[in-house]
């Protein structure tokens, strides 16, 4: 088909679908073209030209070694990580543990619990949060060792013997929001692996966990990774939790490091877009990373032999 | 399909050792915590706690800081380096939050862990926590240091109960801005009561200017043009009452601000609604608008720009008299920052002395130069500071605060905080503007409505 049309040339329609296409295109990568042309100014030029206007003193990357200093950004990636990375891979195993338990067992409460799991996703956090600022005030932690390098302090669990305030808190509440997320998710997939695959390790002898770990998990692998940076993104990105839950400045996330950014009252609009450009891009290269995984394709043949 | 499979029971291999790990961790946290629980509430300072305050030396105490902004934080840095060399070597502890997560979370911080110390805002914003049981009262420290600050900082330190609860160190004021280029380009004087005011307006319009910036996106920058009409037309005693609801939003006296304000309102910047205030501050520092009234804040946008020049030019008057009775007050808003001391601070118990040491500290004017001299975005607070290093622009800010016989903190500051809202004051005030002409008293009764209902605080 396509090649026939093709040897036609091209045909009106599809001129305007291209021209609507390159339009749609410019009108998406506009905001962000603007903010990189922003961050690349200095404020004065910006105060003393207006917008839009052409650069009168060049363009620099003043901005971004400013944001990269003066919020303190490598410290911030780093309390991140320590928050995001724990609870997806936590989030994961706990989830398709769910998952591997709902669908490829059949027992009285299999539906149900999976329901319980999924409704629990349908609560907005904002409704919770009283109730749980009080249990995580109330909430006692063991004081243990710290991991230091440099600058960097991580409590392992707590550093006040309090679940508020840590990373660890803040760590599990994403863990029990978003297992009920991935679950869901997670057992619609596992559906699609045949019953067969699970049946034949059985009479091999295979024992429950290691059908999940070794036959199940791996099966799972894109459901998995997609997943995977999903999850990365939403708590990447989260704001709320660590707004209610944490109390310490120097360990909130990166997201709220971009608040320091903002003078009480003057605002630095070309530095707020060097750091909000700096902060997107972790996630981008979460999918970059992971985007090999998707084309995997791992449940092709697996039945066979 | 639907087929029970039995699970295989015994003697398996756990295949990860990962699960093995998680679940020491469960086990961990859920049994040995009371142990270290204990432990963690021990785990204060390393000194004998002589609560006598005032001389207290070593020790250590936590400040929960605002100040995020890397000028003013630096400026807190010196400061607190100074405490530590005076005080020998206290161990001081800062928890810089940035300034809007700080303000926004501040019920919660304060009932949660806070540090011992805490920056936070004078007015009724201080003497809302104070109420709460929230902020420590810190009258023998106050009693120490009383003598070097006037009787206006005095006021806004104390409580409803009587006691002091926090220690003045910066204020700014709200003023009427311009830049004395154009001022002199055109041979305009300066107004100094209300149609002189107009008059000057409506020359600047003929001369192709905004005669007064103006913005109200965010919606506080409108209060100000409140306050200062308010407290002009109808005094301190009613704007002050009328904030904490001891007088009605349906009073005539509030129709009559409304109706003041509609003659200010023709020479606005053009669809204000939607500009910042940096926006408003851009169109005086491009000689587009004539005059601004703002708080001295606005500096900040013409050190920004990069010209000294432009920081030169910028001046500013008091708003003019308006003919009332209440003209002789001078009033006007200055919001004043403050340090206070949190009562749930669980280091507090062992730490009130040297936290009462850095309020005293706070307290001189010494130090309170050290923190300008990094941020001199506002103004010391004590008698003791050295004045002779301001530069014009600050004296001038000073003098204008001191002459005033009266000092109100800025509508969010000295109302409830449900009260100065975008769904509330803010968003009010928005309505009025979009059309300033417009008989006031429906929009009074939705005032006064929601105010009844509130919660009481």
């Amino acid at each position: 088909m396509s090649a026939i049309t093709s040897s036609r040339g091209p045909r009106p329609a599809r001129l305007v679908l291209h021209g609507f296409l390159i339009v749609m295109a410019l009108v998406w990568i506009f905001p962000l073209f603007w903010a990189i042309y922003s961050s690349l100014r200095p404020i004065s030029d910006t105060i003393q030209n207006g917008y839009l206007s052409w650069p009168s003193g060049g363009l620099s990357l003043v901005n971004y070694q400013t944001v990269w200093s003066q919020a303190d950004l490598p410290y911030y990636y780093a309390n991140t990580l320590v928050i995001a990375v724990p609870a997806v891979i936590l989030t994961l195993l706990l989830a398709s543990m769910v998952a591997f338990a709902c669908t490829q067992f059949s027992w009285r409460f299999n539906l149900a619990t999976l329901m319980i799991f999924t409704a629990g996703n349908l609560l907005p956090p904002q409704v919770i949060i009283v109730p749980l600022y009080r249990i995580y005030l109330n909430t006692p932690i063991p004081v243990w060792s710290s991991i230091d390098i440099g600058q960097f302090s991580f409590p392992i669990f707590s550093d006040r013997g309090l679940l508020y305030d840590q990373y660890i808190g803040i760590m599990l509440i994403h863990i029990v929001f978003q297992t009920g997320f991935a679950a869901f998710v997670l057992s619609n997939y596992m559906k699609t692996i045949s019953k067969e695959i699970t049946e034949s390790a059985i009479v091999d002898g295979a024992h429950v966990l290691r059908i999940w770990w070794n036959i199940v998990l791996p099966l799972c692998r894109p459901a998995l990774a997609a997943l995977g940076t999903l999850l990365f993104t939403f708590i990447y990105n989260d704001f709320f939790w660590a707004l209610i839950l944490i109390s310490t400045g120097a360990k909130r996330p990166i997201t709220s490091a971009l608040n320091n950014l903002q003078g009480e009252f003057f605002v630095n609009n070309n530095l707020i877009a060097a750091g909000a450009l700096l902060v997107a891009i972790p996630p981008v290269i979460a999918y970059m990373f992971l985007q090999k995984q998707f084309i995997a394709g791992l449940t092709l043949g697996s039945t066979k032999g | 399909m639907g087929d029970k499979i039995v699970v295989p029971g015994t003697g398996v291999e756990v295949p990860l050792d990962l699960d093995l790990s998680r679940r020491e961790l469960l086990k961990i946290a859920g049994y040995g915590s009371i142990a270290a629980f204990l432990a963690a509430c021990a785990g204060g300072s390393p000194t004998t706690t002589t609560t006598t305050s005032v001389t207290a030396k070593g020790g250590s105490v936590s400040l929960g800081s605002y100040l995020s902004d890397a000028v003013p934080k630096k400026g807190l840095q010196s400061v607190v380096d100074a405490f530590i060399s005076a005080n020998g070597g206290t161990k001081v502890k800062v928890n810089t939050v940035d300034h809007g997560t700080f303000q926004n979370q501040i019920n919660s911080y304060l009932q949660g862990t806070p540090e011992d110390v805490f920056t936070w805002f004078s007015g009724h914003r201080m003497r809302f926590f104070a109420d709460k049981g929230l902020a420590a009262p810190i009258d023998d420290a106050w009693n120490e240091i009383k003598g070097n600050f006037t009787e206006g900082f005095a006021a806004s330190v104390k409580g409803n109960d009587g006691h002091v609860y926090a220690i003045p160190t910066s204020y700014y004021p709200w003023a009427v801005f311009y830049r004395k280029d154009v001022f002199q380009q055109h041979s305009y004087s300066v107004p100094n009561n209300w149609d002189d005011f107009k008059k000057l307006a409506d020359q600047m319009k003929k001369d192709g200017l905004t005669p007064i910036a103006f913005a109200d996106k965010d919606g506080w920058p409108a209060m100000g043009t409140f306050d200062i009409l308010n407290l002009r037309l109808n005094g301190y005693d009613f704007h002050t009452e009328l904030c904490v609801g001891k007088q009605k939003w349906t009073d005539a006296r509030v129709a009559k601000v409304f109706q003041k304000w509609s003659e200010l309102t023709p020479y606005y910047s053009p669809a204000f609604a939607g500009l910042t205030w940096q926006e408003a501050a851009q169109q005086l520092l491009h000689k587009k608008a004539g005059m601004y009234l703002l708080g001295l804040f606005v500096s900040e946008q013409f050190v920004a720009s990069g010209n000294p020049d432009d920081l030169n030019q910028l001046d500013f008057f008091p708003f003019p008299d308006v003919g009332s009775n209440f003209d002789a007050e001078k009033a006007l808003d200055a919001p004043i920052d403050v340090f206070m001391m949190a009562k749930h601070s669980p280091t507090l118990g062992s730490d009130t002395g040297q936290a009462k040491a850095f309020l005293e500290f706070m307290s001189k004017g010494s130090t309170q130069i050290t923190y300008w001299k990094t941020s001199p975005g506002a103004i010391p607070t004590a008698n003791d500071a050295d004045q002779s290093q301001y530069p014009a622009l600050t004296k001038k800010a000073a003098q204008i605060v001191s002459s005033a016989k009266r000092i109100t903190q800025f509508f969010d500051r000295d109302s409830r905080p449900d009260f100065s809202g975008p769904n509330s004051m803010q968003g009010f005030l928005l309505r009025y503007l979009s059309n300033p002409k417009q008989d006031t008293t429906s929009l009074q009764g939705q005032m006064q409505s929601f105010w009844d209902s509130l919660p009481p605080e």
